[in-house]
Parts: C-alpha cells; sequence; structure tokens
C-alpha cells in the first residue's frame, strides 16, 4: 500500500494568483528512495511542506486535493501528528540549528526530548544516528562552531533520530563537498533500505543515479516526468526545458549523433558511460 | 564562541553539583535578604561572608572577582559617584567643590543602593558560573516553566553572537562596494540602512524557518517532555531549599515587624 | 591591473593560521579558478584583494596600491566583491537603486552612473525586473542583483565567491556568461568555486589550494591532469576528465567539446 498518497492537489501561498502546485497525483511506496528535481521555483519546496504536513498547518493559503502521508490526512489532524510520522529536513542549516541546545549532542537530543523519548533509549539513539550520517567526533562541539556543511549534516541528523516514518528532504546537501554529499546519500540509501520512506529534492543528478530508486521532475508546479533515475534523468525533455542534466548524459547525446554513441540508451553515471564509451574507442587505444 | 555570552565554568565542586532551582532560591534568598535589611553593611557582608566563601568552595573565587571587577564594580561604582555627588537631602556636608556638595546621607544611601546592586548581580553571577544554562531551563521547564520561555532566554543567548557575526559580514559586503564606513557622524546616519536593511530581513526569514525547524522537532508537542540531562535534586537539596523558604519568610517577616 | 602577492602570511585573532606563506601574480584580464575545500583558505586569500583583512605579514598590492595603505572603501573603485550570499547586502527598495549603490559610492557622474546600472542590468537579464524590490525575487534572481550591483562598479577586477551555490542550471548559465562578457571586456575575474565542473568550463588558470597554501597552479588542463595532487585537496576532476581517464585518454580534457574532440580521434 503507498504510504503518500496524493490527489489531485493543488496549493496556493497566500497573497499569490498562481498556484505552486498544480494538480499533483502522486503514490509512493513504503522503503522507496524518490529524488525530485526541477529549477528553482519548480515547486519543490512546496511539495516538501505539503508532505510534511507544513501545508496548510503552518503555511496558510489554499489547499485542495487529498494528502494523506503516513495514514494521516491533511485537514483531518493536528502538525503534532505528522511531525510524529514525517520528518523534514531542508536547505539552510544555520537555521535549523535550535539555538536552545550548547552541543551537537544536546541538539540532536532536542526532538527526542520534545517529544517525551525515555532518556536511555534517547542517548542510543542519537548515537546510532550520528554514526550513520558521520559525525560523532562532533558530539561536544557547539552546533554554531560547526561549517555549513557540518552543520548540514547535524540537521538531517537532528530528524532521522527521530525515526519518522516518511523522511522529506529539501536539498540536503547544498553545502557539502563532492565527499560530503556521497556520504549523506549513502546514510539517506541505509535508511531507505531499513524501510524509511525518502523523498527528496536535489539537483546532484549524478548522486539521484546511484542512489534514488525513483525520479520525479517538476516544472512549473507540475510533475513533468516520473519514472526510473535512468528513464527521467535521460530524458529529451529535460534538456530541452532547462533542467540541471549530468555530462555524462549530455556528451553522449552530442556523441549519438557523431555515431559515437552506440547504445539504446544514454548513460546517467560515470560507470554507464564508461562502458557505453568503451566499445567507440579503435582497439588499440581500448587497452591503455 | 558561541560561549562568549555563557558564564558557566566546569568544575567538581559541591556548590555545581547543587540542583539549579537550590542555587537560584540561594540567590533569591540573599537577595531579598539583602533588599530587606536598612544596614548599611548588610548587603556588603553578605557578599563578603556568603558569596565568597561559596565562590571559594565552587573553586571559582579567581573567576568570580574577575566578573566583580571588571562588570559589576564600574555599574556600581559609577551609580555610587554620580548619586553621591548629584542627588542634594544630606544635612552632613562632608565636602563641598564649587557648587557641589557633598553630604554624609546622601553618600550612605548611595552606599547602600550601589552595594545592592553589586549583591544583587553578583548572586546571580555566581549561579551562573556554576549552572550549564541548559540545566538550569532544563530544571526549571521540568518545574513548570513554560518551555517557550525557557527556549526564547537560551535561544537569544545564543544568537546574539549570531547576530554580532551577520553584522560584520554585512559591513564587509557594503565597504567592499565602496561605502565608506570612516566617515563623519552626518554621513554615518546615513549608513544605518545599507547595514540595517539586510540585518533585518535576514532576521525575518530566518525566525520563519526557524520556527518550522523546531515545530519539525515535536517543540508543541503535547506529549509530557523528557531530559537528557539527569539534573540531581538530592535530599540535601531539598533540606536546603526549605531552610531558604524558612530564611526568606524570617527576613520578610522581621521586616514588616521592624517597620 | 594586476594583482601581486608576495609572501602572505595571515592569522586570525583565534590564532587560526588561515595563510601559511602565498606568492602569487594574477595578470590583468585572466581569468583565475580557485578551488579547495573548506578551511582551505581561499576567501581568506580574496578578503586580501580589496582589503578586508590586512597581511599579518607579506604585501597585496593591486596595481600600483599596496593594500595596507587604502581603505576597502578606496580599493572597491578597483576590486568588486560579489558575496556569496546576497541577502547580507541587499537593502533597496527596488533593484535599480541597489544595482546603482555602488557606482554611486564610487562618486561616477550620473550620466555614467545610469548607464553602468543599465548595462549591468541587461548583462545579468535583470533589465524587466528593475522596479521588482529585490526582495520579491527569488533566491536565484537575488543572486544576479547581487551580481549586477558589483558588476556596475565597472572595476578592472572582479571577484566571485561561491557564485554557483544553491543556483539552478539556468542560473549557473546565466553567471557563466557574465563571467563570459567580462572576460571579453578584459577584466580580471577570480572565482571561489567548489563547483569543480563550473570551473573547468569557464576558467583558463586554476589554482589549488590546501590548508592555506597553494598546491597547484597552472593552465586548467595542467591542473586537472595532476590527479594525485587534486585527490590531496580533496576536490574531484570534473566529471568528464574522470570519464578520459577512466577511458583511457591521454589527453586532460575539461569540457564536453574537448572531450568529444578526443573521443573523434581516438575512435578512428
Amino acid at each position: 500500500m503507498a504510504i503518500v498518497n496524493l490527489t489531485n492537489v493543488t496549493y496556493k501561498y497566500p497573497l499569490t494568483e498562481t498556484p505552486a502546485l498544480k494538480n499533483i497525483n502522486l503514490q509512493v511506496e513504503e522503503g522507496q528512495f524518490v529524488a525530485v528535481i526541477g529549477p528553482n521555483g519548480a515547486g519543490k519546496s512546496t511539495l516538501c511542506y505539503t508532505l510534511a504536513g507544513f501545508i496548510p498547518h503552518f503555511f496558510k493559503g489554499e489547499l485542495s486535493g487529498m494528502v494523506e502521508v503516513a495514514g494521516i490526512e491533511s485537514g483531518k489532524s493536528s502538525l503534532h501528528e505528522w511531525v510524529l510520522n514525517v520528518g523534514l529536513a531542508f536547505q539552510n542549516p544555520f537555521n535549523q540549528i535550535s539555538g536552545a541546545k550548547y552541543t551537537v549532542f544536546e541538539e540532536i537530543a532536542f526532538g527526542l526530548e520534545n517529544i517525551g523519548v525515555p532518556r536511555d533509549e534517547m542517548k542510543v539513539r542519537v548515537e546510532e544516528a550520528m554514526k550513520l550520517t558521520g559525525i560523532s567526533d562532533l558530539a561536544d562541539r557547539s552546533p554554531y562552531s560547526l561549517s555549513g556543511g557540518q552543520q548540514q549534516r547535524v540537521a538531517l541528523t537532528s530528524i532521522l533520530v527521530m525515526q519518522p516514518k516518511v523522511l522529506v528532504l529539501d536539498e540536503p546537501t547544498s553545502q557539502l563537498d563532492p565527499i560530503g554529499t556521497r556520504e549523506v546519500f549513502s546514510a539517506i540509501r541505509k535508511m531507505a533500505e531499513r524501510g524509511m520512506t525518502v523523498i527528496m529534492a536535489e539537483h546532484k543528478v549524478e548522486w539521484i543515479a546511484h542512489f534514488a530508486d525513483r525520479v520525479i521532475a517538476l516544472l512549473e508546479g507540475e510533475i513533468l516526468l516520473d519514472g526510473t533515475p535512468r528513464e527521467v534523468l535521460t530524458s529529451d525533455l529535460l534538456a530541452e526545458k532547462g533542467f540541471g542534466i549530468s555530462r555524462y548524459t549530455s556528451a553522449a547525446r552530442k556523441a549519438r549523433t557523431l555515431g559515437l554513441w552506440k547504445r539504446d540508451y544514454l548513460p546517467v553515471t560515470l560507470e554507464e558511460a564508461a562502458e557505453g564509451f568503451a566499445p567507440s574507442l579503435s582497439p588499440e587505444r581500448r587497452g591503455e | 564562541m558561541n560561549d562568549r555570552l555563557s558564564f558557566y565554568r566546569k568544575k567538581n565542586s559541591p556548590i555545581h553539583a547543587l540542583n539549579p532551582f537550590t542555587k537560584l532560591m540561594l540567590a533569591l534568598a540573599l537577595i531579598i535578604y539583602g533588599l530587606s535589611g536598612d544596614g548599611l553593611w548588610t548587603a556588603t557582608i553578605m557578599v563578603g561572608l556568603v558569596l565568597l566563601p561559596l565562590a571559594l568552595v565552587a573553586k571559582l573565587l579567581r573567576e568570580y572577582i574577575g566578573v566583580a571587577v571588571r562588570l559589576i564594580l564600574p555599574t556600581a561604582g559609577f551609580m555610587f559617584v554620580m548619586q553621591s555627588i548629584f542627588i542634594p537631602g544630606g544635612t552632613t556636608e562632608i565636602f563641598r567643590l564649587g557648587f557641589i556638595s557633598v553630604e554624609l546621607e546622601t553618600v550612605q544611601r548611595s552606599y547602600l543602593i550601589a552595594s545592592r546592586i553589586f549583591l544583587f548581580i553578583s548572586a546571580f553571577v555566581l549561579l551562573l558560573l556554576t549552572t550549564h544554562p541548559s540545566e538550569l531551563m532544563s530544571d526549571l521547564t521540568r518545574r513548570g516553566l513554560p518551555p517557550q520561555f525557557a527556549y526564547v532566554i537560551i535561544s537569544t543567548l545564543q544568537i546574539i553572537p549570531q547576530m554580532q557575526a551577520k553584522a560584520q559580514t554585512i559591513i564587509a559586503a557594503q565597504r567592499s562596494r565602496g561605502l565608506d564606513t570612516e566617515s563623519s557622524f552626518f554621513k554615518r546616519v546615513g549608513l544605518l540602512v545599507p547595514l540595517a536593511g539586510p540585518l533585518v530581513f535576514g532576521s525575518l526569514v530566518e525566525v520563519e524557518e526557524r520556527a518550522i525547524a523546531i515545530e519539525a522537532r515535536g517543540f508543541t508537542s503535547t506529549r509530557p517532555k523528557t531530559f537528557l540531562r539527569d539534573i540531581p535534586d538530592t535530599p540535601t537539596d531539598k533540606v536546603i531549599r526549605w531552610a531558604l523558604v524558612i530564611f526568606i519568610l524570617l527576613s520578610l517577616a522581621a521586616r514588616i515587624w521592624q517597620s | 591591473m594586476n594583482i601581486e602577492i608576495c609572501n602572505l602570511h595571515f592569522t586570525y585573532p583565534s590564532g587560526v593560521q588561515a595563510l601559511r606563506g602565498i606568492s602569487l601574480t594574477i595578470e590583468a584580464s585572466e581569468q583565475v579558478g580557485i578551488v579547495g575545500q573548506n578551511g582551505a583558505g581561499k576567501t581568506t586569500l580574496v578578503r586580501h584583494f580589496n582589503g578586508l583583512l590586512q597581511p599579518t605579514s607579506g604585501e597585496v598590492k593591486i596595481g600600483d596600491w599596496d593594500t595596507r595603505q587604502y581603505s576597502v572603501a578606496k580599493l572597491a573603485s578597483r576590486v568588486g566583491y560579489v558575496f556569496q550570499n546576497p541577502d547580507e547586502q541587499l537593502f533597496s527598495r527596488d533593484v535599480r537603486t541597489e544595482v546603482a549603490f555602488g557606482p554611486k559610492n564610487l562618486g561616477y557622474p550620473k550620466e555614467q552612473v545610469q548607464a553602468l546600472v543599465t548595462d549591468a542590468l541587461e548583462m545579468t537579464q535583470l533589465s524587466d525586473k528593475t522596479e521588482t524590490n529585490p526582495y520579491d525575487l527569488s533566491p536565484t534572481w537575488r543572486k544576479m542583483v547581487a551580481i549586477a550591483s558589483v558588476i556596475a562598479m565597472d572595476t578592472p577586477i572582479v571577484i566571485f565567491d561561491e557564485p554557483t551555490t544553491g543556483q539552478d542550471a539556468a542560473s549557473v548559465a546565466r553567471i557563466a556568461n557574465v563571467i563570459r562578457v567580462l572576460r571579453e571586456r578584459g577584466k580580471t575575474v577570480v572565482t571561489i568555486t567548489h563547483d569543480i565542473d563550473f570551473c573547468a568550463e569557464n576558467f583558463e588558470r586554476v589554482i589549488a589550494m590546501s590548508q592555506g597554501q597553494i598546491l597547484l597552479d597552472g593552465r586548467v588542463n595542467d591542473v586537472l591532469g595532476q590527479e594525485d595532487i587534486l585527490a590531496t585537496t580533496y576536490v574531484d576532476p570534473p566529471q568528464l576528465t574522470r570519464l578520459g581517464r577512466r577511458l583511457g585518454f591521454r589527453e586532460t580534457v575539461r569540457n564536453e567539446a574537448e572531450f568529444l574532440a578526443v573521443l573523434h580521434k581516438q575512435s578512428l
């Protein structure tokens, strides 16, 4: 059964004319890792807020259609119920530091204190979550003394530790370098394998291709494409509409017109590209 | 850098081991006693006979005196001098400097006020030196202080240095656009908009995002909260607190009986 | 106008040694990308170019000016600096006024201010948004306003601090276009970036920093070819550079055109 269920969802922020989301229909199965791509302003953040219940429980405006996530239906529930079941982390790490805590360990425990997790369990969960995201060594640091990338991992860990059924992430790697990005993606992948459903707005196509099960392309508040990473990320439509695409895909697309890419699909990752281009090289070059 | 506004110094001492609420009561008891007596030297004696020994026991005598000298003494001293000189009303003139006459009664009253201020602030300084702010707030929240109230206090303390850092960046950005910040006073008034504008607007965005962030972590959850820190509340604490309550009541009673 | 840096050391008041002996010359009209992981000293270095930071020891000269002898406001006539976060500088009621702030501060005559503003707005594709309040624009467009407000100062040297962070593909293309126009006009451009693909595609010279020192400095293909040293700065080579290497290309390629050219040659 789908854990995320959006039917004909349209949403308009207060004081705006055009809807930020238009007629969205989306079903996500439990344990799926779904990436959401799209230009800035396409509605990625709005979709995230809707999935996490902040629309309509925090942002007013007009919401129509049915939003049901982890068995909770918007309009028939309170934000508390959403928060217990659906986790949200977003882009700007600095604004996600609570300001109420003096160490990273306390910061990550903050959410567990709020929802009344017993102390012994709390400590175990915080330690486990920090291990998963690779920040155990930051436990005693002040959250404010950290770099943007470190703060971003702390923000993510602070939500992971609450063990939501559905995890909603809005560009959680924007401040991370390539190594940090890979680590965060693989931590999130691990959570999905343990049964957590993940929906993640993100620009970094190469990593999406590696880790996500499914990709949704949003444009002007509508779902433009929805499918496997390869189907979506190599679609000609993406390049036409100005989405960010992998350099491997666009190089192979050009190469195909020159007769230098002979596969019937386009690559998204380095491995696919290397494998696909190798036969185009003359035999004596291949061994080098 | 967050520690700039936190006085807390970690030590292994009987004072540190007390429950934060006990220490808060102690500070209040000292203040109430100091304010309720008319004695000229009451507040001074409280500092000398109670706060200084307590600071010694807490292994923080040097830090306590440091804060007192750098922070409290200038304020109290300034008030003492200004009031002595400018508030008239005494009859026993000590000396006269031109049109200013300094009378014994005024000096005494000024000393009383200044020494009470000194007591008032330094009692809290000792509390903050020996109590981690998180523990103080967690303990008070557990005793029924609204969590929102505790949050506002702690986050404000933490955010001030962040705001200062942000203001520095804004100044750097505007100077890089040719804004001359080393000019005359009148020009400086005109600088306010380019400097304060981004700070205010940025804060508005921040407040909304921060509200979402703490909401996402169940801040307003209706479930009973738990606390990461185990804050000890021993029978000794309870005995001390009862003793303090009796002490406060007695000193208030004495005050009422006297008048 | 050259940037000349001689044995520059810088230590923050906290005691952190951020720069340890940097010597560097950037010639007029050069386009330089600076890469390296967080904490490598990139921002600390470029903040010396317009006097926001003063050397602990060593010397920074912008043309014939020693930065120690000139205020930041003065140096702003030679070095424009686009900060990373536009929200830390925008304050005007409309885009046009915001962009005019810098050139006005530099004391250009009124007509010239107008011309510079119009030109900067065109270059950043903001011409249809001149009357909008910057804070009604999306963060992506606010970034363009911040860029325009520095371009309009018409300085011979322009610095960008992480221009592509948080930007989408369209915005990155706009920024690349601004850098191209600046190159055509003979401006010196120095850009700090995490985005190695963007760096390889838009800059002829690349400097890789690590722990307050310059590890590599040279033509982009030569720097990207030094894979071992580059790895110590935690910078991954660009995607197509990696692909070329995986395919056994002898040359280091840095962008799509070069990749396809080598692929074509080697497929024969």
